[in-house]
Parts: structure tokens; sequence; C-alpha cells
């Protein structure tokens, strides 16, 4: 019986425990801090293996319904998670550590690291900085945010991706562009078909540890885009909406925009041009001319019959009293207007410990603010990873990108609006007027035509005038009335397998493929400008490129006690092939339908190619550390390209250590560094990217002479050519003291040898260029990063950040002289020369010597050997033609100084050592956080270097239309105009004085710059107020992007290109405000 | 261990699709676009096109466009430079310029007196280019000296010899003030030759052009060319009277040749009907060397048409008037059907050639964007011209007389006025005929240092209105580039 109870007692029990186990309680809890024991909101709070879970409170208090011996995951951004497995108890509290960022998994090439353990550089970019700027992808938004990597925003117009440059000036005439690698596969598509919301991590390669892995595409750099993908410990919906406008805070150059002031320049370089002329009456036969052969009538704008009514000829300007019969309506009012940019993303992800997923949707509409120009795109992303048996996971990443580029206004050369913005004289307006100067009525678009000079007098009956600028041309209706875009679609995905063989060894291969449908259309209209006498044209472009990339890797990894080690040996191929089709159509059937059969002319025959390039390459890797204070590492690859001829094979190498002092023994106790690393490499890359794909081969051209082929050579080549090779030496320490200052400097060498280099032949040989491996080329340079936690209370915090880079360049072998076969001794390139002991980017050019002041003329210094020396440039003297190679001839000279106002006397040379290469360039930002506000700004700054400012050349001097078709820069003000007047202003006399513009040390202009590149400030809002709204978090935010410029000349900008120097038609970077709001489910 | 077998399975068949990359992975050609090296040996073993497509490749280097290695709208191939040349010569005159292309640097003069000026590289880029491209399909033939079995190689050969020569007569003209003959004037370049030469004489370069032109001729006889493009016997031996009349010193020489071209080529004179209207197609029958331009050869607004002809898409619409100098135009006579060519109304399009050069369609600023008028090199009015002038001054003045008459039947209904002519008179008369009827064709320049004339510009140009130049005034002719001097070892100095 006592047994039969004690069962059935047992058995209750049982059942009873039974029920109690499956009972479901409400537990409770607070999550603080373990530093300060402080609460901490916004905690999540997750059962783990399934997607149930909230946030903590304001006061860091969670209320969660859980079975005992369920647990908890804890997390926090910036935290170390904790868990916590649920008892009886009903109440549990938890204190995060903070994480330790050291700890952090970073991704490499071809596998993962940590920031501690790595012995090269990797730069990790947070998301949530490039999150806070407004651009289609991420290429802007790596501005300023690592040492040494710039960022060149070649044009403001929306979807545009800039030019990064890591490490200074890699190559001289050979590719300097960085490897993008997403999610693992190399990446030649578009940065616009991946949007930045989709992106978890951005890592920066640099030095040849991290690098040479890559082989023959590391030598720029590497920079790695690893896309979000699933979790397993929540599911979750993330909705983020922002809108915004754009605009042009931006300056531009300061131009003349009173009529007035310009058609007095215009009467007076020409009473000029008539006395250099030796004209008896200048100031007769301009009056006379003014408004006739100079300017046509009907752009006489004032109550005036002439120029002698117009101008005082005492002063030069127009007379007091002066009326107008009408104001021009001005190009650059008419072409800029803030215009809006919405963007929304959506994402969802979630999963499993099998299977993981991640789903986005992204819509993007940006417009610029110049008339018509924007960019619209549609994104989605499917990221999913399945273990499909213990042994086996698989995954599979797909991004599907399309988008629309609206381009108007910008063709190059022609109508162009920043041009016309910029050149216009203000005594042009935008609409036509007749030969009684009224206004014209559209009859097709409605409202007024605008004025194309010639071309509009001629469609209407007019009688044939040239506007004297620009004449037959309109910007703002071409922007209004023709289209220039493009459309593309854009796939990128990767396969991935990974199998695992046995203990410690694995088997992945990953099959990537980039596609990409390009298709562009120029159309200009029937009715108004150039196209209206062909009845309109349109030029279609269709490109079609993929590349595919195939990787197998078996990888070991393996811990004996303190050992660990991993390798792997891999081969991996890529495969580019590019497509093209052109059409040229004219005279349109259906008005604005831009498809090739609504047009019944064949301007051109159509054309189309196809050309490529692939990539074959082995390598492998050793990583080895011993008890997380040494690690080593060593790679090898050898690649070969399709673009070499003969010479295809190349072999790249690297070794680096990294050494963690605060690991050791003797450092254990210290106060001062929580962290100190050492870490040196040395490597070899190289580049094939830099030459064009057939080289080493004489490639030529066909065509249709009368029903023959006809070929005729297009390039010559040089047949050895082969990789340019790089070998990079670094030395860098990492440090943290305390909890207040993180650290890292960088000291590299970088060897380029085999420099891919265009060689100057003598022109009559036929062969002006020819692409060469010879020369080489050093790069050193610092580079630090620097943060520091200034304040870091519970609810106030305050980062400031500092990173910059300090670089040189220095030919340090001369390319040979074919017919001496002895190095060059000067190879000149464009306004820079090269000589041995000299960098790329110094200036040899003739040297501005300012204006006589007896005539206003420009003189440039002239150098000579001063035989006699009496001082004198004098018979006997020998004048100095270009300094450097006089010198190597001649190297006794006595050298003394002239002025001349022949530009071709004048003596070219280094000009002092004016340079384009900054002494210190890089980015600072604020970052503060205090209680649910947080603010950050960004500032990119520039210190030291010249450049060339073309634009202003442009601007202030006679082009070839001169001043009657050309605007002025405001600095014409300060020109010289009667005999004593000291100015650096030359005279103005419309083309009579030659090289007024010419190259010289004029032009050049200090690079030093400070940016505001991004300020947000953001309102995150506490959890108490979104209890029962099912919402986990709310972000709003207000947001600014390139806020403004600092720069030694209004106008000018250093970041727009490479060197520095500017150039015509800058659609200067947009100004976006942008008011956000970040929701998750 | 059946999950093993499997799992090996897998790994072989990833393996073998890896490696079987295979040795020609990485050998790459483009396809459609540009060609290689190897790639045309391929097909030329196939194909005997393929050679003679490389000549025919030296013509298109004379119509291309940036042949001159600068991009310009004002780089398309030998017309570039007789624009250039008509210019220099004062008798085309930049009467209105709103886009500036040849305004300060060659009407103003500014470029030939300055080597940095781009426009100085470009003649030089181009002919040179022509001269080594040449140069590849001499020595693909087997060399200068080389005698081919076939005739298509002979004929190949001749026309890459002729070619030659023809860039190298351009460059003495465009790069010498006059004939010096002990002068250094250009580097020389055989096919052997590929690193920078130093100058030679004028006396060595005549001396080369005149080899190749003599060979050209004997190698070119029995020649039966498929389209004008090409250069035959007739169209050689014009381009070597050119070059030994501007010797001044072989005029019964330049009378034969002449004599010879004129019964051979198969031209006739243009009629006074056809110098109004036959100036866009090379089917004209006065023309005996020109190009055929197609849309597949796809000229477009950088081309002599796109200069020169208000009715093309072009600058001459769009505010770059190109005329008749007001004084050449003056001396043609109110009767001569060549006044007809010449726009006479005050304005903007006063003295251009409406009536000229004009693309056939006659809509102002072109009905397309592509050029389908022709390209004119040659035509019988110059082979007579030349051959009056040769005769003129080798003292023949009635047989002169007779020739100039010829031409001058079609153009003016009274010839009577040349009976009085004689000597320097009778000279200058074919000197100014010459200047008329080739008017815009680039034969100017030639002509005025020929005959040692003297520019004198008329009150239409915008520059230099009245003031006289000499033939050999060093801003009449081009300089060597800043490029040459900076890369050529060899060369140093400016021609004298």
């Amino acid at each position: 019986m006592k047994l039969k109870l004690t069962w059935l007692l047992t058995l209750f029990m049982a059942f009873v425990m039974q029920f109690s186990f499956a009972q479901e309680k409400t537990v409770t809890g607070t999550v603080t801090t373990a530093t300060d024991g402080m609460p901490l909101p916004g905690a999540s709070v997750i059962v783990k293996g399934t997607s149930r879970g909230q946030q903590t409170d304001f006061d860091g208090k969670y209320t969660i319904k859980v079975d005992q011996g369920d647990v908890l995951v804890i997390s926090y951004v910036g935290m170390t998670p904790g868990e916590i497995t649920i008892g009886a108890a009903n109440t549990y509290d938890i204190a995060l550590e903070d994480a330790n960022t050291l700890d952090e998994v970073v991704i490499v090439g071809y596998g993962t690291t940590t920031k501690k353990a790595y012995a090269g550089t990797a730069t990790v970019v947070k998301s949530e900085n490039i999150e806070t700027k407004n651009f289609s992808n991420v290429s802007q938004s790596l501005a300023g945010e690592a040492a040494g990597v710039t960022v060149i925003n070649t044009s403001g117009q929306p979807g545009s991706t800039s030019t990064i440059r890591i490490r200074g000036f890699g190559s001289v005439n050979g590719n300097r562009a960085p490897l993008y690698v997403v999610d693992g596969v190399p990446f030649s598509g578009s940065l616009n078909s991946i949007n930045p919301s989709d992106i978890k991590t951005t890592t920066i390669l640099k030095d040849a540890t991290a690098t040479a892995i890559y082989g023959s595409r590391g030598a720029n750099g590497v920079i790695l885009i690893t896309t979000k993908g699933g979790t397993a410990s929540e599911s979750y919906i993330e909705v983020d909406v922002r809108t915004g406008i754009n605009t042009q805070l931006i300056d531009r150059y300061e131009v003349i925009t009173d009529p007035e002031e310009f058609i007095g320049y215009v009467w007076e370089a020409n009473v000029n041009r008539e006395i250099l002329g030796g004209n008896a009456d200048p100031v007769g036969t301009v009056n006379n001319t003014l408004f006739t052969t100079l300017i046509n009538p009907v752009y006489n704008m004032w109550n005036v019959a002439n120029g002698a009514e117009l101008i005082d000829p005492a002063t030069g300007k127009v007379r007091a009293g002066v009326t107008r019969k009408f104001t021009p309506k001005n190009y650059a009012e008419e072409a800029f207007n803030p215009a809006y940019r919405t963007e929304a993303n959506l994402r969802m992800g979630g999963g499993n410990e099998d299977v993981k997923y991640f789903v986005s949707a992204g819509f993007l509409d940006d417009s610029g603010y110049i008339i018509n120009s924007g960019y619209k795109r549609y994104t989605t992303r499917l990221n999913i990873n399945a273990k499909v048996k213990p042994w086996l996971k698989l995954g599979a990443n797909l991004g599907y990108a399309y988008s629309e580029t609206l381009a108007n206004g910008q063709t190059n050369g022609a109508e162009n609006l920043f041009e016309f913005a910029d050149k216009m004289p203000p005594i042009y307006g935008i609409f036509l007027r007749d030969d009684n100067q009224d206004l014209v009525e559209d009859p097709i678009f409605g409202g007024f035509q605008y004025d194309y000079g010639s071309i509009s007098a001629i469609n209407n009956g007019f009688a044939p005038r040239a506007r004297p600028a620009s004449d037959g041309l309109n910007p703002i209706a071409s922007a209004l009335y023709d289209y220039v875009g493009t459309d593309r679609h854009e796939i990128n995905g990767s396969f991935n397998a990974n199998i695992n063989i046995a203990e410690g060894l694995t088997f992945e291969t990953t099959f990537g493929a980039q596609y990409s449908n390009n298709v562009f259309k120029n159309t200009s209209n029937q009715f108004y400008g150039g196209a209206a006498p062909s009845g309109g044209t349109l030029f279609q472009r269709d490109t079609e490129t993929l590349t595919m990339n195939f990787l197998q890797l078996l990888r070991y990894r393996k811990d004996f006690g303190k050992h660990s080690i991993e390798a792997l040996v891999a081969h991996e191929s890529n495969d580019f092939d590019r497509s093209r089709i052109t059409a040229n159509k004219s005279k349109s059937v259906i008005p604005g339908v831009y498809e090739i059969n609504n047009y019944i002319v064949d301007d051109f025959p159509v054309s189309g190619f196809s050309e490529g390039r692939t990539l074959e390459s082995y390598f492998g890797q050793i990583n080895y550390d011993y008890d997380d204070k040494y690690y080593l590492t060593g790679s090898l690859r050898r690649d070969g390209s399709s673009r070499f001829a003969y010479e295809k094979y190349g072999t790249f190498y690297s070794i680096g250590g990294a050494w963690i002092l605060s690991n050791e023994d003797f450092l254990a106790d210290n106060d001062l560094f929580t962290f100190l690393k050492l870490k040196g490499s040395f490597g070899t890359t190289g580049d094939e990217n830099g030459v064009g794909f057939y080289t080493g081969i004489d490639t030529f051209n066909a065509s249709n002479l009368g029903g023959s082929i006809a070929i005729a050579p297009n390039t010559f080549e040089n047949e050895s050519l082969t990789w340019e090779t790089a070998k990079q030496y670094q030395v860098g320490v990492e440090f943290g003291l305390g909890n207040w200052l993180d650290a890292s400097f960088d000291y590299f060498v970088k060897d380029t040898e085999n420099l891919i280099f265009s060689r100057r032949n003598p022109p009559s040989s036929g062969v002006a260029v020819i692409t060469v491996n010879d020369g080489e080329l050093r790069n050193y340079g610092l580079e630090f990063d620097l943060t520091g936690h200034i304040i870091s209370k519970d609810d106030f915090t305050l980062d400031v950040s500092l990173n910059g880079a300090m670089y040189d360049n220095e030919i340090t072998t001369m390319p040979l002289e074919p017919a001496t076969g002895l190095p060059k001794i000067l190879d000149r390139q464009g306004n820079y020369a090269y000589t041995k002991g000299g960098s790329i980017y110094d200036f040899y050019i003739r040297e501005y010597a300012g204006v006589d002041p007896a005539d206003g003329y420009p003189m440039w210094n002239q150098y000579y050997d001063d035989v006699n020396g009496d001082g004198l440039f004098d018979s006997g003297d020998t004048a100095i033609q270009s300094m450097t190679d006089y010198l190597d001839a001649n190297p006794d000279a006595n050298v003394e100084k002239t002025l001349t106002k022949t530009y071709a006397d004048a003596t070219e040379r280094f000009n002092d050592g004016k340079s384009g290469i900054p002494d210190v360039a890089g980015a600072f930002r604020i970052a503060a956080r205090y209680k649910n506000w947080n603010l950050s700004t960004q500032f990119t700054y520039s210190l030291g270097g010249y450049a060339y400012d073309n634009q202003y050349a442009e601007l202030i001097h006679d082009n070839n239309s001169g001043i009657s078709g050309t605007n002025r820069h405001i600095d014409i003000r300060d020109r010289w105009q009667q005999p004593g007047d000291i100015t650096s202003v030359p005279r103005i006399a419309d083309r009579v004085i030659p090289n007024v513009r010419s190259q010289s040390t004029r032009f050049l202009i200090k690079k030093d710059y400070l940016a505001l590149n991004n300020i947000l400030l953001g309102y995150t809002l506490s959890s108490k107020f979104l209890d029962n709204t099912g919402l986990d978090m709310v972000n709003l935010y207000v947001s600014g992007d390139n806020l403004f410029v600092k720069s030694a000349r209004v106008g000018y900008n250093a970041s727009l290109s490479e060197s520095g120097s500017s150039g015509r038609a800058t659609y200067a970077p947009l100004t976006t405000f942008t008011l956000g709001v970040k929701l998750k489910f | 261990m059946k999950k093993n077998v499997f799992k090996l399975m897998m790994l072989s068949a990833i393996m073998s699709l890896t490696f079987s990359c295979g040795e020609d992975y990485l050998d790459k050609s483009p396809e459609g676009g540009l060609i290689t090296l190897n790639q045309l040996a391929d097909a030329g073993a196939v194909n005997p096109d393929i050679l003679i497509g490389t000549m025919d490749g030296v013509y298109t280097t004379t119509f291309n466009t940036g042949t001159g290695g600068t991009g310009g709208h004002d780089d398309f191939g030998q017309k570039a430079y007789d624009i250039f040349g008509d210019m220099l010569s004062g008798d085309m005159a930049l009467s209105l310029s709103t886009y500036g292309w040849y305004r300060a640097s060659i009407t103003e003069l500014q470029c030939t007196q300055d080597f940095t000026y781009s426009d100085n590289y470009q003649v030089w880029r181009h002919y040179y280019r022509v001269v080594k491209n040449a140069n590849i399909v001499i020595g693909t033939i087997g060399g200068t000296d080389f005698d081919p079995e076939t005739d298509v190689n002979r004929y190949i050969l001749g026309q890459a010899l002729a070619m030659r020569a023809h860039s190298l007569f351009y460059l003495t003209q465009y790069e010498s003030r006059d004939y010096m003959p002990d002068a250094e004037i250009l580097p020389l370049y055989t096919e052997n030759q590929n690193l920078g030469q130093p100058k030679s004489t004028t006396n060595d370069v005549y001396t080369f052009i005149e080899r190749d032109l003599n060979r050209a001729i004997d190698l070119l006889d029995g020649y039966n060319r498929p389209t004008k493009t090409q250069v035959n016997k007739p169209v050689a031996q014009a381009i070597l009277a050119y070059v030994l009349a501007s010797k001044r010193n072989a005029w019964p020489e330049v009378a034969a040749l002449t004599s010879e071209v004129m019964s051979t080529n198969g031209a006739t004179l243009m009629s006074s009907g056809e110098v109004t209207g036959g100036f866009n197609n090379v089917a004209t029958p006065g023309w005996f060397w020109g190009v055929d331009l197609t849309t597949d050869i796809g000229l477009g607004l950088v081309s002599w048409w796109g200069q020169i002809d208000y009715f093309s898409y072009s600058y001459a619409a769009y505010g770059d008037s190109k005329a008749i100098d007001e004084n050449l135009y003056n001396a043609i006579p109110a009767d001569d059907a060549r006044k007809a060519q010449f726009y006479d109304v005050a304005g903007s399009l006063f003295l251009m050639p409406l009536d000229k050069f004009y693309d056939d369609d006659r809509v102002p600023a072109g009905a397309s964007g592509t050029v389908t008028a022709d390209y004119v090199y040659m035509r019988q009015a110059e082979m007579i011209l030349l051959n009056a002038e040769a005769l003129a001054k080798s003292g023949s003045d009635g047989p002169a007389r007779e020739m100039l008459r010829s031409l001058m039947s079609q153009r003016v209904p009274d010839t009577s006025y040349l009976n009085a002519l004689s000597g320097a008179a009778l000279q200058d008369e074919i000197y100014l005929q010459t200047r008329i009827e080739l008017w815009g064709e680039g034969k100017s320049y030639l002509a005025l240092k020929r005959n040692q004339g003297t520019v004198n510009r008329g009150p239409n140009h915008l520059s230099f209105v009245g003031e006289s130049m000499s033939y050999d005034d060093e801003r009449l002719t081009f300089e060597i580039p800043e490029a040459e001097l900076q890369d050529n070892v060899n060369i140093d100095s400016q021609n004298q």
C-alpha cells in the first residue's frame, strides 16, 4: 500500500512538476551597466531561440512572459551580451559589461579576425556613421571616415559615385582605384546597386598584410563591404524614412552679374584692342561697332542707340541716367533651384539557429538642384543562410537595383548649365527676342521661346544673327525639352557553400556574379536648338556587363594549447565581359518618345563590340598566434591576367606580425595602457587595372572605305608590358590610454616598381606615347587615428575623433630615355614634370611675374646663363628654356633671372617646390549624446599643397570667343588700366595680348580647405512612450550634408579632383538637409 | 562513411569545375571593336583584303578626327590643314568668330610665333602619323627598296610610298619658310626607324620625297584603283608635280608631269555649272582624288564641312563665318561664273561660299548631323593651272596662255583679255586664277609660296587688315612643337 502510495505520489508529483514546468510565468528585472550600475534603457531582452522579446524601458526595467528553463539573452550595442536562465525566481537583474571593441570581429580578406589580433591595418567604418549621411552609395559617405582615405566628389549629380584613393598616389599612369569586395566577391559593378542601408560593415584594408592576399588587385587598397544578414536572436522590422531638400550652398566662382558693369569691360577691352592695333580713333570705332559687329543690336538692352550714348569715355562706364529697355533673365537663376530628396527603406530579418534571413527594400528619389537632374532607385536584397546538415552550410545573397538617372543640362563643352551659369555674360538673357526685341511666344511648349542665337533667328525668319557667346546653344531649353538619362538594371549575387570535411578542415566555395544592363539615351528635341533642322536626334548606348567570380578554398584551423593556427589554400578565377551597342538616329515621329524606331533616319551606322579580361589566381595564407600575445601571418598569391600579352603572371606575398604588449606580464598591472599593440608588415601587391584590356599587342580599327575594309592603327604597344608591383613596408602602434583615448599610428613606405608609365616619344616618330614598365616611385607617410572619450557619463557622452594622413611621394628612378638608354632627366606631364627625387605632383611651368606697370602686359620670368657675368641678359648669354634640362647639361651655369613679355621665352622650371601634395589631410568628428539626444558633426580638412585653377584662368581672361563671349571673374576689377597701375591682372584687350591666360604660376592656388561635411541631430523616443504601440524603437533626426567649404578662393574646391585642379562645368556637391525617422518593430 | 563518400564526390565535382579553366583562360581577344595584331595576322592569312585594308587605313587616317592628337574641333586630318593654309594665305577670312576656332591662334598668327600652341603639335603629329602608318605598310610589304612579285603588293607599296611623300611634302611647306636647300628642317623616318631622328636638310628631304614618288609612279603603273580615294599613277605624278614646283627650279618637269596627269587621270574640267553645284560629290568628273564620305565613315561636326559649310551642322552656321577675302572677291569679274559661289549680302554671312561648298540638302545648319558631302583632294583645274604656271615660268607664254584659256573659257564669256598677257603679267594672272578657282580647297598656301606672293588681307578679316606679309614671313609657317623639342634628344632648335 505504502509502495503503491509512493508510486502514486511519484506519478502525481511528476504530473505536477510537468505541469509546473510548462507553466508560463511573468518575470521582471532591471538591466544596468556593470561599470556604474546605472539602468540601461533600450536594451533588448529576447527569449533565446525564439523571436519573442522586448526592450527595457527608460528605467532599464523589463517584464516578459517566459517558461522556467528558458534562457533570456540581454543585449545592447557596445556591450557584451548577457544570458539568464529562468529558474524559480520571478526577478532577474543583470549588469552588462562594456564590450571590448578589441574582440569585435573584423572582416578581412578571405576570412575574419579581431581588431586585437590583426597584424595589418583594417579600418572598420561604423554603419551608423554611414547612415547619417544622405548619399545613394557608400563612396561619398566614406569621406573623412578613415585616415588616408580620400574621397573625391567629381559631381553633385545625384547617383554619382565618388572616386576613392587610399594612401595617396600609388601609381604614375596606372590604376589608383581600390578594389571593392562585396560579401567576399570582388566587385566590378556600380556601387549604387548596393543600398547603403543594407550595409552592415565597411572595412578598409590599407597595408600589404591586409591587401597582398588580393595580389594583383590589392595595390591601391581594398574596401570590403558586408551586407546585413539575418539573426537568430530576434525577428524585426525596421523602417526608415527620410525626406529633405537638395540645394547649392557650396559657392560658385564670383562672376560679374551686373550687365552695366559687364558692358563697360566689353567697351574698354575693345577700345584697348583698337589702341594696340594702331587705330587712330579707337573710341569712335568701338562706339560705332559695339552694337553692330561686336554685339548684335538685338542684345542692346539699353535705351541708347550706340556705344557713344551708352558709355562715358572718361570712365569707361555706363553713363548715369542710361535706362534699360528690359532686363534679361539670367541663366544661373533659372538653372538652380532647390529640389526634394526622399528615401525610404524597409528591412526585415530573423531566423533560428539553422536558418537566418534578411530581406530589404529601398526607394530613393533624389533630385539635383539643376533643372531635370535626378536619380531614382529601387533596391531589394535577400540574404539567406542555412545549415543544411551539421557539416554543410549554404548561403545565398542576392541584390537587385533598378535606377533611373536623369542628367539633363550637363553636356560637356556645349549645353551645360554650369558653364552657362559661370561664363554667360549677363547681357544675354535666356529668352529669344525678335528684331523688335520683343519676347517670342512658343507655340509648342507654351510660354516664350528660348534664345539659341542664329538658330532661333533662322527658325523664326529673323535676320540671321549670331549671339557672340555660345551661339546656337541654350542649356535651359535643352534641360527642359531634351532628355539625357540612364536606366540601369543591376544584379549582384553570391552563392556559397561551406563543407566541414573533418575536425578543423573546411572547404568553402563561392560563386559570385554581377550583371548590369545600362541604357544611356541622349536626345535632342525636334523643335528648337541644334537638332531642329534634322528633326530631333537620339543617341542610345546599351552596355551589358557580366562579371563572374569563382572561388574554391580549403581552410584548416586548429588550437594546440596556447598555439592557434589557421591556414588556407585557394583558387579563384574572375571573368569580366562588357559589350556595347550604340545607335544614332534622327527625325522623330512622336515627340517625347525616346525609342530607336521612333526616329526614322540613321545618322551614323549602328556600332557594337565586346571586350573583357580574365584573371586566374592561386593563393594561400597562414595565420599563427601564441597565447593572445604574438600573431604572425603570411600569404602568397600568384595571379595571371589576360591584359598582358605575354608576361601574364605575377607573384605577390606578404608577412606580418603583431605583439600585444598589454597582455605581457610586465605590463599586466600598468594603469596607463589598457591596450598596447605593435605591428609590422612587409608585402608586395600588383596592379593590372591601369592599362587597357589588350596591351602588349598593337591594336587597329577597321572601317568601311568605299565598301572596302580599311584598317588603321589604334594604339602602338610594348609587348613586354607586365604587372606594376608595389613593395610595402609598414610599422604601426595601437593603444588605449585609460578609458579616454584610443589611438593608432601607422607609418608606411610603398615602393612601386615597374611603373606603368606613359613614355612620351618624339611625335615625329609617329608614336607619341607608349605604355611601358619603367621607373620607381616611393610613397611614404604617417597616418593617425585618435578618438578621445572626453565625457563618458551615463546620460552624457562626448567623443572627439581626429584622423589624418601625411604623405609624400618621390620618384626614385626615372624611366629611360630610349634614344640614350639613360634615365630621363625630366619628363613633362601637363602642369607637372617628373625628375629623380621629385614628386609626381611637382609643378614645372613658366613663372608669372606680374604686370608691367608701363603698358599692362603680362610678364614672366626668364632665366638665363649669364655667361659673361655682367648681371644682364645680353649677347653671349644663353636663354634657358627648361631649367632642369639646362642645368643637367650645364651644371656650372651662372643662372640669373630677367623678365620677358614673350611667353615662349619664359623659362619652365620647378616652381620653388610647389607641389600638389598636401602636408596633412583628414577629418575630425565630434559626437555627443545627452540623454536621448545625439549630435554628431564631421569636418574634413586639408593643409598644404597647390593646385592649378583652370576654371579661374578661363574666367579671368580671354577665351577663344573674346570678351563679348565670356563672362569675367570679379577680379577683373583689379585689371591694369593706365600707366603706373600696380596690379597682377593684365590689361584687357580682347585677344590682342597673346598668352594672357597661358599656363603659368599665376593660376596656382593653395589647396587648403576646411569643409563641414555632415551634421546630425537625433532624438530617440524613450521606451516608456512606446508601451502598447508595438514599436521597439523610434528615432527622429535632422541632418545636413556638404554645408560649407572654406578654400583659398570662393568657388574653388580642392576636393573635386584628384590633383585639386579645377575644371569646367563643376556640378558642386549637393547640400542636403534631411528630416528622418527610424522605426523598429 | 557514406556521408564522407558523398562529400568527396561533391568536392571533386567542384574541383573539376575549378580547374577546367584551361590554358587559354587567360587569352582574351576583343570582338568587334579593336583588332589586335594577332587577330589581324590570322585574318590576313585567309582574307587578302586585310593587307589592302592596311593601305586603305592610311587614307582613313587622312580624314579621321583627332589624328593631330588634340581632340580639338579643328583636328580632322588633311582638310584641317587645308583650312590652316587657306587662312594663313589670307584668301580665307574668318569674318565672324563666336566659338573662336582659328581666331587668335591661326588668324591672328599667334601660334606660328609660339611653339607652345597646340596647333603646331597638331600639324606635326598628323603628318608624321601618316608617315608612320605608311611605314608600317611599307615594312609589311618588304621595305622601301623591295621589289614585290605580285601586282597587288606592287600597288600597295606604290601607294604607301606616295602617301609618305605626300605627308613629308606638306611638312616641308608648313614647317619651312622657303625652299632653302641647306637648311635643316625635318627628321626623316624609314620603315626601320622608331627612335627620334635628327633633322635632315631640305635637300635631303626633297631627295627622299622625290625618290619615294618616282618609285611609286613606277610601281603604280597599271593600277586600276577601286575608288577615287586611292593614289594611282596620275595622283602620284600630280603630287610629284607639286613637289617639284615648290622648288621653283624644275618647271619643264612640272609641265610634263601635269600634262601627262591631265591626259591619263580620266577627269575633266568642272564646267561653269559644276562650279556652283559640284563640290559636295566625289563623282563630279572634274575630281580625280577625293573621298566619298558616307554615313559609315561617320564624320559629323568635327570635319571640314563642320567648319566651312553653312548648310551642314557646323560652326559656320553657328556664328563662325569663313568667307572669301574681300579683295580676292572683288578681283573676280562680275560676269565670272565663280562670282556666284559667294553670298553677296551684308551681314554675318557676307562672302561665305554658300554656293560653292554646301551640303545638297541646303538646310541652314544642316538637315543631319552626319557629313555625307565629300572631300576633294585634287581636281583637273589645278593641273591645268599648275601646267599653265609651269609653262609660263619656263618661258612658254603661248602654250601657257592657251592652257589658262582652256579654264577661263568655262568661267567667263570673253577670254580675249588673255591675249595681251605675257611674262610677269601672265604669271600673275595664272596665280590670281589659281587663288580664285581653288578658293577654299587648300591650295592657296602652296601657291603663295610657289609664287613668292604677298598676303594682303581685305576688310572682312577680323585682324591684320591691310597689312602686307611676304610669303616667307616667319609668321606664316608653323613652329616645331614644344613636345618634339622636349622628347627628341636629337632636335633642339626651331627651323630658321
